[in-house]
C-alpha cells in the first residue's frame, strides 16, 4: 500500500479547522474483521463516532484476556445500552501476521465478546505499528517498542468533537466509566446543568455515607 | 469583563436611584457593605438584569474565528525581529461585585460547578472578590507576527496578576466561556490550581473537578500563612509565601491548555514585604512596585505556523505541545525593557507546559552579570545568594524572585537575559554582546538614568530575609517512586496511573511526613520536577545512584545540595537516579491534594496521585486500613505496618 494512502488527510490543508488535524494523523488503512470483512479503519470506524480502542491479539496470555474479560463486563454492567448505537470498540491485533479474522473471531468467542459494536481487527504489519505509535506513544516513540506494553491502555476517540482520552482498564469501574463519559460529545448547557447538579447530590451522598469525597 | 460586569451593576444602581427607590437602596447597600458582604449588594440593588442573570449564565459570547490548521508542521516558526516590541506588564486584576453573591455551599441554581461546602468560610469570609473569565481571545506575540488563538483569563495574556494581602481573604470567580465546539486540541473544561497555595482543598484546583462551558466556580483563597491552628490568627509568619501563579489543572489536559494560555501570576504582601518601597516596621524595602520595579517575568515557549487566514497560530502536535522556537516573555518575543541606574525585583515564573529553562545576565562586555536570587518558589532565602558563574535553572512551575542592580551598568548600555537553548529568530542580527548569539537572548534591558520622578533605589538587599520556620520532626516516613514502566508503560507513581477517584495515601492533619521522592525510571532519561500541592517542604538531601550496565548498583553519593535547595520549596527537581528526603507538614485544611510531575506531558499521562488529608486519627487508620485492604486485593503488599497507627511504611 502506497503510504500516502494511509492517511485521511485530503485536499489543501490550510481550510481545516485546528481539531481536523487530529482526525487527521488517524490512518486510513484497509483492516480486515473477525468476520473477514474488509474495512478502511477511519472511514468505516471513526469517522464521527466515539469509539474506544485497544490492542490486543489472540495468543496474549497476560493482560490482553484481562483487558478485554474487563471490557464485556464493563459492556454487560454500563455499557450496553448505548454500544453499537453511539459508542463502539474496536481491537486491533498486535501480530496480525499470526491473528486471521479466523482467529481473532475465536478468541472473541471464547471471551464472548462478540458483542454489538466490538470488531476486531487484523491487517498489515505496518499499519499496526502506526496505529500503535499514533494512538499510544505520545513524543516517546522508541522506547515503546514492546507490543506487549499497550494492552490495557485503552484510548477513546470522539471523532465528532476531535477529543482524545486516554484511560486505563484495569482502573475502577467508575473510572473507565468517566472517562468514557468526558469523551461524550457535549450536551446542551440545560442538560449539563442537570448533570452538575446530581453530581453535587452525589458528593453529597458521599460524603454523608463515607465523610469523605470517595469517589469523583 | 470584570470590569465591565461591575460597571453594568453601577449603571443598574444609578437607574434604580432616579426611579426614587434610592432610600431603601442606600441603606441595604451601606447595611451589606458594612458587615463585609459587599457581593450581597449587588445581588439586592440589581434589579431586571440581575434576574435574569442568575437563573443561569448565558450561552457564551461568540469567540474569535477559530484557528485554521497548518498542516505541516513547520520547520520553524516566522523570523522576527529582537527587541522591537516593550516587556508588557501583564494587569492587576481588579476586585469587583460578584452576582450572584459567593456561597458557602455551591449555588447550582445559578450554575456554579458542584463542590464541597467552603471549609474555611467561617473562619476566613471572603472579602475581596474577583472574577476571571477563561475564553478564546486573540493575542500577538511580536509585531512581525500576526495574531494568534489563545484561551486566555478576562482576554489577556498573561492572565492579569492577582494583588492580595495575608489576612485579607479573597475570592476569585473562575468562569468557563470557552467554546463548546472548540478548533484547538485543548479541553474546554478548567479546574483552576492556585499553585502553592494553603488552599482549601474544594478550591485547590483538584484534577478532577473540572467544570465545562456556561458553568463557574468560586476558588475562596483564605491568603493566611500555614499554622492556623497551632498559632491562631492568620497563621506562622515565617511560613510565608508570596510569588504564586494560577493555571488550568484538568486532568489529561494541563499541557495543552496551559500552552493555549490559561494560566498568570498571584502575588500576597505582608509586612516583610508590603509591596511598596518606603520605610515601614518591619519591611525588607526590597524593589516591591508592582509593574515598575516589581515585575513578573513569565517565560513561555511556542513553535508558530502560518495559516491561510492571515493569522499565526500555537502548533500543537495532537494533544501535546511538541517542538518549540520561539521564547517567549511575558506574551512577548525577545522584549526590550527600559530600566532605571537601580535595584528592580524580576518575579521569574515557568509556565511550562515542559521547556526548562537555565538562565544568566549577560553584560554588553559579554560577562556574565550578578544576579540576587531572594525568593524561590514564593518563598523568601534565608540568605540571598547570587548567580555569578552558572545558569538559574528553572524547572517547569518554579518561580524565583531575581534583583538585578542596574546602577552597576552605565546608562545607555543594554544588559540580556539569557537563555542556555537557543531558538529561532530568523533576522540576521549581529551578536549583542560578545560571544553571545541572537539566539540565545530572551529579553533586553536597556539602562538609562533614574529621572526625577521615578522612586529612588531601595536600601541595600539585607543579608538575613527570614528566620525559618523550626525545623520539621517526621511522624511518619513514605516513599514515592517516579517510574516509567509496567504494563503498558505508562508513567507512574508507585506503580500507579492517576485515578481521580484513587487515594494512595492518607495523611493526618497537624502531623509531618519525611516523604522520599525518588526517580527510578529505568527506561528513558527523564527528569521530573515533582510537585506537592497545599505545603511546602524543606529537602534534607539528594542522593545519586550510580549503576553498571546490569542496574548492579555501583555507589549511592551524597549530592551536595545548591542554595536554592536550602530553602523552603514546592517543586522538587528530580533528575534519573536521584532520591530526595524532604519534610513536610500537613496543616489546616483537609480534604484531596495531589503529587505529580509538573512537565505537563508528564502529568497529563498519569504521572498523578491523589493523597488525603484528615482530621482524627479514627478516620486516618480507618481510610489507612481501605488503601492497604484495596492494594492486598490487587495483588500488592500493604502500604502501612500492622498495628502501627501512625503507619510508618514497611
Ligand atoms: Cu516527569
Amino acid at each position: 500500500m502506497k503510504r500516502r494512502e494511509l492517511f485521511t488527510g485530503l485536499g489543501p490543508s490550510v481550510c481545516r479547522p485546528e481539531v481536523r488535524r487530529m482526525a487527521r494523523l488517524i490512518p486510513n488503512a484497509r483492516f480486515r474483521t473477525q468476520d473477514d470483512k474488509e474495512v478502511r479503519f477511519y472511514d468505516d470506524l471513526i469517522k464521527g463516532r466515539q469509539v474506544m480502542v485497544m490492542m490486543m491479539y489472540a495468543n496474549c496470555e497476560t493482560f490482553c484476556p484481562l483487558a478485554t474479560q474487563r471490557m464485556v463486563e464493563l459492556h454487560h454492567q454500563a455499557l450496553a445500552r448505548r454500544m453499537g448505537k453511539d459508542l463502539f470498540m474496536v481491537n486491533i491485533s498486535l501480530k496480525p501476521h499470526e491473528d486471521t479474522p479466523a482467529a481473532l473471531k475465536a478468541y472473541a468467542q471464547m471471551h464472548k465478546a462478540l458483542l454489538p459494536g466490538w470488531t476486531f481487527l487484523t491487517g498489515d504489519q505496518y499499519d499496526v505499528d502506526t496505529l500503535r505509535y499514533t494512538f499510544f506513544s505520545h513524543e516517546h516513540i522508541g522506547i515503546d517498542l514492546d507490543a506487549d506494553q499497550h494492552a490495557g491502555s485503552m484510548k477513546i476517540i470522539n471523532d465528532k468533537t476531535g477529543r482524545w482520552f486516554h484511560a486505563d482498564v484495569f482502573a475502577s469501574n467508575r473510572t473507565v466509566l468517566d472517562h468514557i463519559q468526558w469523551s461524550d460529545t457535549p450536551k446542551s448547557l440545560a442538560e449539563r446543568l442537570k448533570d452538575n447538579q446530581k453530581l453535587q447530590q452525589q458528593i453529597d451522598r458521599e460524603r454523608a455515607l463515607y465523610g469523605y469525597r470517595k469517589i469523583a | 469583563m470584570s470590569q465591565l460586569k461591575a460597571g453594568e451593576d453601577q449603571r443598574d444602581t444609578d437607574e434604580a436611584r432616579e426611579a426614587g427607590e434610592a432610600q431603601s437602596f442606600r441603606i441595604d447597600r451601606r447595611t451589606l457593605v458594612k458587615s463585609g458582604v459587599i457581593a450581597g449588594a449587588a445581588a439586592v440593588i440589581t434589579s431586571k438584569k440581575t434576574a435574569v442573570f442568575a437563573q443561569g449564565y448565558p450561552e457564551p459570547p461568540p469567540p474569535p474565528e477559530p484557528p485554521l490548521s497548518c498542516d505541516p508542521r513547520p520547520a520553524n516558526s516566522p523570523p522576527t525581529t529582537p527587541f522591537v516590541d516593550d516587556l508588557p506588564i501583564p494587569q492587576p486584576a481588579f476586585p469587583t461585585i460578584l452576582n450572584p453573591a459567593p456561597t458557602k455551599f455551591a449555588n447550582i441554581a445559578a450554575g456554579e460547578a458542584a463542590r464541597d461546602a467552603h471549609q474555611a468560610w467561617d473562619r476566613f469570609p471572603p472579602s475581596v472578590f474577583y472574577q476571571a473569565v477563561a475564553a478564546p481571545s486573540l493575542h500577538r506575540f511580536h509585531r512581525d507576527l500576526q495574531p494568534t488563538y489563545l484561551w486566555t483569563f478576562n482576554g489577556q495574556y498573561p492572565g492579569q496578576t492577582f494583588l492580595g494581602y495575608y489576612g485579607v481573604p479573597a475570592l476569585v470567580r473562575f468562569r468557563n466561556n470557552l467554546p463548546i465546539d472548540h478548533p484547538v486540541p485543548g479541553i474546554n473544561e478548567i479546574t483552576i490550581h492556585l499553585h502553592n497555595g494553603h488552599t482549601p482543598s474544594e478550591s485547590d484546583g483538584f484534577a478532577g473537578d473540572f467544570f465545562g462551558t456556561g458553568l463557574w466556580k468560586d476558588n475562596h483563597y483564605p491568603n493566611v500563612y500555614a499554622g492556623v491552628d497551632e498559632y491562631g490568627g492568620i497563621g506562622d509568619p515565617r511560613e510565608a509565601m508570596r510569588s504564586f501563579w494560577y493555571h488550568d489543572h484538568r486532568a489529561e489536559f494541563t499541557a495543552p491548555n496551559n500552552y493555549l494560555g490559561l494560566n498568570g501570576s498571584y502575588i500576597l504582601y505582608d509586612q516583610k514585604d508590603p509591596g511598596h518601597e518606603l520605610y515601614a516596621p518591619g519591611s525588607l524595602r526590597l524593589p516591591s512596585y508592582y509593574g515598575l520595579t516589581d515585575i513578573p517575568l513569565q517565560l513561555h515557549a511556542i513553535l508558530f505556523c502560518p495559516t491561510a487566514n492571515g493569522r499565526n497560530e500555537a502548533f500543537i502536535t495532537g494533544a501535546v505541545p511538541g517542538q518549540v522556537d520561539k521564547w517567549i516573555v511575558n506574551g512577548k518575543i525577545q522584549p526590550k525593557l527600559t530600566v532605571r541606574r537601580r535595584k528592580y525585583r524580576f518575579r521569574v515564573l515557568n509556565t511550562g507546559p515542559v521547556k526548562e529553562w537555565n538562565i544568566s545576565l549577560i553584560g554588553s562586555d559579554g560577562q556574565q552579570k550578578p544576579m540576587t536570587v531572594v525568593a524561590v518558589d514564593a518563598n523568601f532565602v534565608e540568605e540571598p545568594f547570587e548567580i555569578t558563574n552558572r545558569t538559574l535553572n528553572i524547572p517547569v512551575a518554579s518561580r524565583y524572585d531575581i534583583i538585578i542592580d542596574f546602577s552597576q551598568f552605565a546608562a545607555g548600555t543594554s544588559v540580556y537575559l539569557r537563555e542556555a537553548q537557543p531558538q529561532f529568530v530568523g533576522v540576521p542580527t549581529p551578536d549583542p554582546a560578545p560571544g553571545l548569539p541572537i539566539e540565545n537572548v530572551l529579553m533586553r534591558f536597556d539602562v538609562v538614568p533614574r529621572e526625577p520622578w521615578f522612586p529612588p533605589d531601595t536600601p541595600p538587599i539585607p543579608d538575613h530575609l527570614i528566620d525559618m520556620p523550626p525545623p520539621i520532626v517526621p511522624d511518619n516516613t513514605f516513599e514515592w517512586r517516579f517510574t516509567r514502566d509496567g504494563s503498558p508503560v505508562r508513567f507512574r507513581i508507585n506503580g500507579q496511573v492517576f485515578d481521580h477517584n484513587r487515594v494512595d495515601h492518607v495523611v493526618l492533619k497537624g502531623s509531618s511526613e519525611e516523604w522520599v521522592l525518588a526517580n527510578d525510571v529505568i527506561a528513558g532519561n527523564w527528569t521530573h520536577p515533582v510537585h506537592i500541592h497545599f505545603e511546602e517542604g524543606r529537602i534534607i538531601s539528594r542522593t545519586h545512584t550510580t549503576r553498571d550496565a546490569n542496574g548492579e548498583i555501583v555507589s549511592v553519593d551524597n549530592v551536595p545540595l545548591l542554595p536554592e535547595e536550602l530553602g523552603r520549596r514546592d517543586i522538587y527537581r528530580l533528575p534519573p537516579q536521584d532520591r530526595l528526603v524532604i519534610r513536610l507538614r500537613f496543616r489546616d485544611f483537609v480534604g484531596r491534594y495531589l503529587i505529580h510531575c509538573h512537565n505537563m506531558n508528564h502529568e497529563d499521562d498519569f504521572m498523578m496521585v491523589r493523597w488525603d488529608i484528615v482530621d482524627s486519627v479514627e478516620e486516618l487508620t480507618r481510610r489507612r486500613r481501605e488503601i492497604d485492604e484495596r492494594r492486598m486485593l490487587a495483588g500488592l503488599p500493604p502500604q502501612y505496618a500492622n498495628g502501627n497507627k501512625k503507619g510508618r511504611l514497611v
